[in-house]
């Protein structure tokens, strides 16, 4: 069985957990650290390839554990948000709204930098949303993933995959620190539709506002469940069309042809 | 039916580390944490189970899971009194926790690739996030005061 033979990984992951939750969390000024970081710190050494200790296998397995073991976390953030429903349905139109920011966001902030950066329509595929795997899907069916777009989408997945997390959890937690805006509002953005994301995001609000756990939990909850749930539609439908006509404006006003001779190794 | 199996070893196994990682982290008692996890690990396989019956099966597994937690513990179910209590005991950073162990196990593959992206992918990577993060947080604030929830 698949189980057994991949005992190195579990026993890892059970090590590397015990060890993370010994240590605790920390705040330092606008820095925020939890034991959800040090565990992903910890995985990305033990999995370094130059380090020879897990196989290219072993970490195919641990992505397939990973995905699966979402249905967990899943079934936590859900338990959190039952209870809660008549709070959330108080904040329906925040709810609601903000998914506009999660599906905009990536593109207002992302694609004005790489296009002055120099990307040709790679720019697209990495901007358009988180690049999750049903967006990296939805580039492929439309241009193929030997297209600028699919290079884009592919080089925004693995950095997504990277270093998304552990930023997002530096950011949220810097900007929770700022305490401009109210700890609910940020509890939805963190809710990206993305599970690991999301759970570093809220991990870090929640360092700082400790005794709003519930809510805080039920409001992330509720929002990382809208963006994965419209997520794939929306993309398709608005996040995708605004990027290609955002793309075509900018590099127009840069100057710039509609195609510009971008050689493949861009992006 | 393999594909079955193998899911639900998983889930209980992780399901065990998350245990591990609630008594370390979060001082839990060792009775009621693997009464926890053990209510959220049934949870979490008979959403799996409802996302592979004939029909459902070309539906996302998440949307199924995701449902059935929160309706377990609605008001419309009439045991979410007992499950909210139990499941309670169990910290979300306690799944988190292990999930993100994974996923630090497994983002060694990735990162031959990563190496030969240009540098140019990292800035905007990071704007990425941080404007689905920033923008939904900012439009929430505002909408929430406008609503007056907060």
């Amino acid at each position: 069985m698949d189980l057994l033979k991949n005992w190195k990984i579990h026993l890892f992951a059970l090590a590397i957990t015990v060890a993370s939750e010994s240590i605790g969390s920390f705040k330092y000024k606008l820095l925020v650290l939890f034991p959800m970081l040090y565990a992903m710190l910890m995985g990305g050494i033990i999995s370094w390839p130059r380090l020879n200790i897990l196989s290219e296998k072993q970490m195919q397995y641990a992505s397939r554990v990973l995905s699966t073991m979402m249905i967990l976390l899943l079934v936590k953030l859900g338990l959190g948000i039952g209870p809660q429903i008549p709070h959330l349905m108080q904040a329906k139109t925040a709810l609601l709204l903000q998914e506009v920011g999660h599906f905009l966001g990536t593109i207002m902030l992302g694609l004005p930098l790489a296009v002055m950066l120099g990307m040709g329509r790679e720019a697209i595929g990495a901007t358009y949303s988180v690049a999750r795997e049903p967006n990296i899907a939805i580039i492929s069916e439309k241009y193929g993933l030997d297209s600028p777009e699919g290079r884009g989408v592919m080089a925004m997945y693995i950095c997504g995959t990277v270093f998304g997390s552990v930023w997002l959890a530096v950011l949220a937690g810097a900007v929770a620190q700022l305490d401009i805006l109210h700890p609910f509002a940020l509890a939805m953005g963190a809710g990206v539709g993305s599970g690991s994301m999301m759970a570093a995001s809220m991990g870090s609000i929640i360092a700082v506002y400790p005794d709003l756990k519930v809510q805080i939990e039920a409001y992330a909850g509720a929002a990382n469940i809208m963006s994965s749930v419209l997520g794939i539609w929306v993309a398709l439908f608005l996040s995708l069309p605004v990027a290609v006509k955002t793309y075509g404006l900018l590099a127009r006003l840069m100057g710039r042809k509609e195609e510009p001779a971008q050689p493949a190794k861009e992006a | 039916m393999t594909k079955v199996i193998d899911t639900c070893s998983i889930l209980v196994l992780t399901a065990l580390i998350c245990f591990a990682a609630n008594m370390v982290g979060y001082k839990g008692e060792l009775q009621t944490s693997l009464l926890g996890v053990g209510v959220i690990l049934a949870i979490g396989v008979l959403g799996f189970g409802i996302s592979q019956l004939p029909l459902l099966n070309k539906t996302y597994t998440i949307i199924w899971v995701s449902l059935l937690a929160i309706f377990a513990s609605s008001p419309l179910c009439p045991w979410s009194g007992w499950i909210v209590a139990t499941t309670s005991k169990i910290q979300f950073m306690a799944v988190a926790t292990p999930l993100l162990a994974y996923a630090g196990l497994a983002v060694g593959k990735d990162l031959a690739m990563f190496k030969k992206l240009s540098w140019r992918i990292i800035p905007v990577a990071l704007a990425v996030c941080a404007g689905t993060f920033l923008f939904a947080a900012i439009i929430a604030h505002f909408a929430l005061k406008w609503e007056g929830a907060i």
